[in-house]
């Protein structure tokens, strides 16, 4: 039997999980932005949002966050580490190519070395997951082989309700089903029926894409400077991507002792792979957008069997030039592989 | 004819006489309400274009995407005053030559376009100087007035809120025009002069540095705000800036080919014992 989480409990649940020492967070907006906050009353969220304009895994991954201290000694250097507070987390009000976004870069923090930076916070964090029933003109998760209820990535799958007044629950894992334990008494049973989920279509083929950047010889093709012409090289889309991970070590300090901290980068900037001696094989813009969708399309598929996006559109909704993965995908649809 | 039907005309036989090799303008983009930069090589490809009251970026930083002007052949744009003030100022900065630009005008008020007159940039002269007196109102704005009221640990609190969603996407920077150093202060790491972290101090790092380079150059396009994936009011920094050269000095950004850089001006008989 289905349970159902009724809106108006939501607060008792807020309460609730506080209680027992989790921090609730939920999508928020303020005046002029929204992402992913901390809460104290279900009245703070807003799920009316499309999405939050600022992707989930700064949760996760945080645009800078401090590694290991630092002191140079005449004859030796003494370290100290870092590691992320060990808070324990319920993100309540995923939205599914959020979640899905999680799971994609899994493999990847995960591969050679394992990140414990990543991994702590993921294995402390419980993800309740909100299937969509609305959408906008950016919105491609369909395109990616997801959909507006996907479960990927997500502890427990909220369905909404037709009466819009609270959701069916559906629970993944035991780390979901530990969290809906502590509420079980402000859960009813029954399933009242779930409204339709959101209609979004599909923009463009993806195994066409893949097969035509697959095919070495389109490397070189004249399309990468076309496409990519207009774009200004800054890294929003980078950073409001949910599966964008690259970062760069910095050392913030004097000679003698510092902090090294991990900054999120992007393949759009062009000192991303300047060489020390001035050289940069990744010379102009149009090489650098081609690596962002040769590296999401081609490269993280090839070794990790899964696509590096989870079609959020976040990168074309926010490009200040109209660019983004749908466009390029659309276009290299059309072309001959 | 409409005004987009006027100029498409122009641009095709700017194209088809080889008066310019490129034109710069705006073409639909992916909802209704947006435009896309549209680069025209040929008189086929300015069936796109489009020109009405959502043609807002200043597409003028595009004239210094490598290798486009150093050939010498002329380009035509597509600019509103905003943009063709950064004109004057690029070719006083000697990043472009302005001689090499041939601007088609628009100006949008209340959704409607009109088409401005000239096409060099020394033609505009009068229409910036009438935008220069009406500055002091025209920078008004109610929000900042409100910062100007209030003390100094409250505008701190303000602005240190606003930065704090900072995410150093450095898309303000590459969306201004004014903008175009090859190596960017923060991008200088030998040594990293300017934190790249986005924590607190290194927000506040990158957009005083930004806010002091742009002083009396920027002119208030609104790329950068509009730009800001996380919507910190940039406009705000811009408009008080402009207000303080205006104010100090008579100096309005982009008067003309050869105005002084307000900030990177020398007198030797200057009144002040000290410069920055
Ligand atoms: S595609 Fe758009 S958001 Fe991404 S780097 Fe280029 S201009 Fe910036
Ligand atoms: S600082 Fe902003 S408003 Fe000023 S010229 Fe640059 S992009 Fe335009
Ligand atoms: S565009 Fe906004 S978020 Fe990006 S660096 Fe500039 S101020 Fe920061």
């Amino acid at each position: 039997m289905t349970r159902i989480l009724q809106s108006d409990k939501l607060d008792n649940c807020v309460a609730r999980w506080r209680e027992a020492g989790l921090t609730v967070i939920g999508p928020v907006k303020n005046e002029s932005s929204s992402s992913y906050a901390a809460v104290e009353k279900a009245a703070e969220f807003d799920f009316s949002l499309i999405m939050p304009d600022r992707s989930i895994k700064e949760l996760f991954f945080p645009q800078t966050e401090p590694m290991l201290h630092y002191t140079i000694k005449k004859q030796r250097i003494d370290t100290s580490d870092f590691t992320p507070p060990p808070e324990k987390r319920i993100i309540f009000g995923a939205r599914p190519c959020d979640a899905s976004g999680l799971a994609i870069d899994d493999p990847l923090f995960g591969w050679d070395y394992k990140d414990n930076f990543w991994f702590q916070r993921r294995d402390t964090t419980v993800i309740v997951t909100i299937a969509c029933t609305k959408a906008d003109d950016f919105c491609m998760c369909t395109s990616l082989k997801l959909a507006p209820d996907s479960t990927k990535g997500s502890d427990v799958l909220l369905r909404p309700l037709q009466n819009n007044k609270g959701w069916q629950v559906e629970e993944l894992t035991d780390r979901g089903r530990d969290a809906f334990n502590e509420i079980a008494d402000l859960l009813q049973d029954g399933s009242g029926p779930a409204a339709p989920t959101a209609v979004v279509a599909e923009k463009f083929n993806l195994d066409a894409c893949v097969a035509w950047l697959q095919n070495p010889e389109n490397f070189e093709s004249t399309f990468w400077r076309e496409i990519s012409m207009r774009c200004i090289g800054c890294a929003s889309c980078t950073f409001l991507c949910p599966t964008c991970h690259c970062f760069d070590f910095q050392d913030e300090g004097d000679t003698y002792s510092g902090i090294r901290r991990k900054n999120w980068d992007s393949c759009s900037f062009a000192l991303f792979t300047m060489h020390t001696s001035g050289h940069n094989p990744r010379a102009t813009q149009s090489a650098r957008w081609r690596q962002r969708i040769m590296h999401k399309f081609n490269y993280f598929p090839g070794k990790f069997n899964v696509n590096s996006c989870s079609g959020c559109g976040r990168c074309s909704r926010q490009c200040p030039v109209d660019m983004g993965i749908t466009e390029t995908l659309q276009a290299i649809s059309t072309l001959p592989s | 004819m409409t005004i987009q039907e006027t100029y498409k005309a122009r641009v095709k036989k700017l194209l088809a006489s080889g008066t310019v090799k490129m034109v710069i303008g705006y073409k639909p983009g992916t909802t209704a309400d947006r435009r896309r930069p549209h680069f025209i090589r040929t008189p086929e490809e300015a069936d796109q274009l489009v020109l009405d009251s959502a043609c807002i970026t200043n597409l003028s930083g595009y004239l210094l995407s490598e290798g486009l002007l150093s050939d010498e052949k002329a380009v035509a744009i597509f600019l509103k005053p905003d943009g063709i003030r950064s004109i004057n100022i690029l070719a006083a900065e000697a990043q472009l030559n302005s001689e090499q630009i041939l601007i088609l005008g628009f100006d949008s008020n209340d959704n409607q376009v009109t088409a401005l007159e000239g096409e060099k940039v020394e033609e505009f002269t009068t229409l910036i100087e009438s935008i220069k007196e009406q500055a002091p109102e025209a920078l008004k704005n109610p929000l900042l007035e409100q910062i100007e009221g209030m003390t100094p640990k409250e505008r701190f609190a303000f602005w240190q809120g606003e930065f704090s969603r900072c995410i150093k996407c450095y898309a303000c920077r590459q969306a201004c025009p004014m903008c175009y150093c090859r190596r960017c202060i923060v991008d200088c790491n030998q040594p990293q002069w300017v934190n790249t972290s986005s924590h607190t101090l290194g927000n506040f790092e990158w957009n005083i540095v930004r806010a002091f380079h742009l002083s009396g150059r920027c002119v208030g396009c609104g790329n950068c705000d509009r730009a800001c994936p996380v919507n910190i009011p940039l406009r705000l920094i811009n408009a008080k800036m402009a207000q303080e050269v205006l104010g100090a000095f008579d100096h309005f950004s982009g008067m003309s080919h050869t105005q002084e850089p307000v900030l990177a001006s020398f007198k030797k008989d200057d009144s002040e014992t000290f410069i920055l």
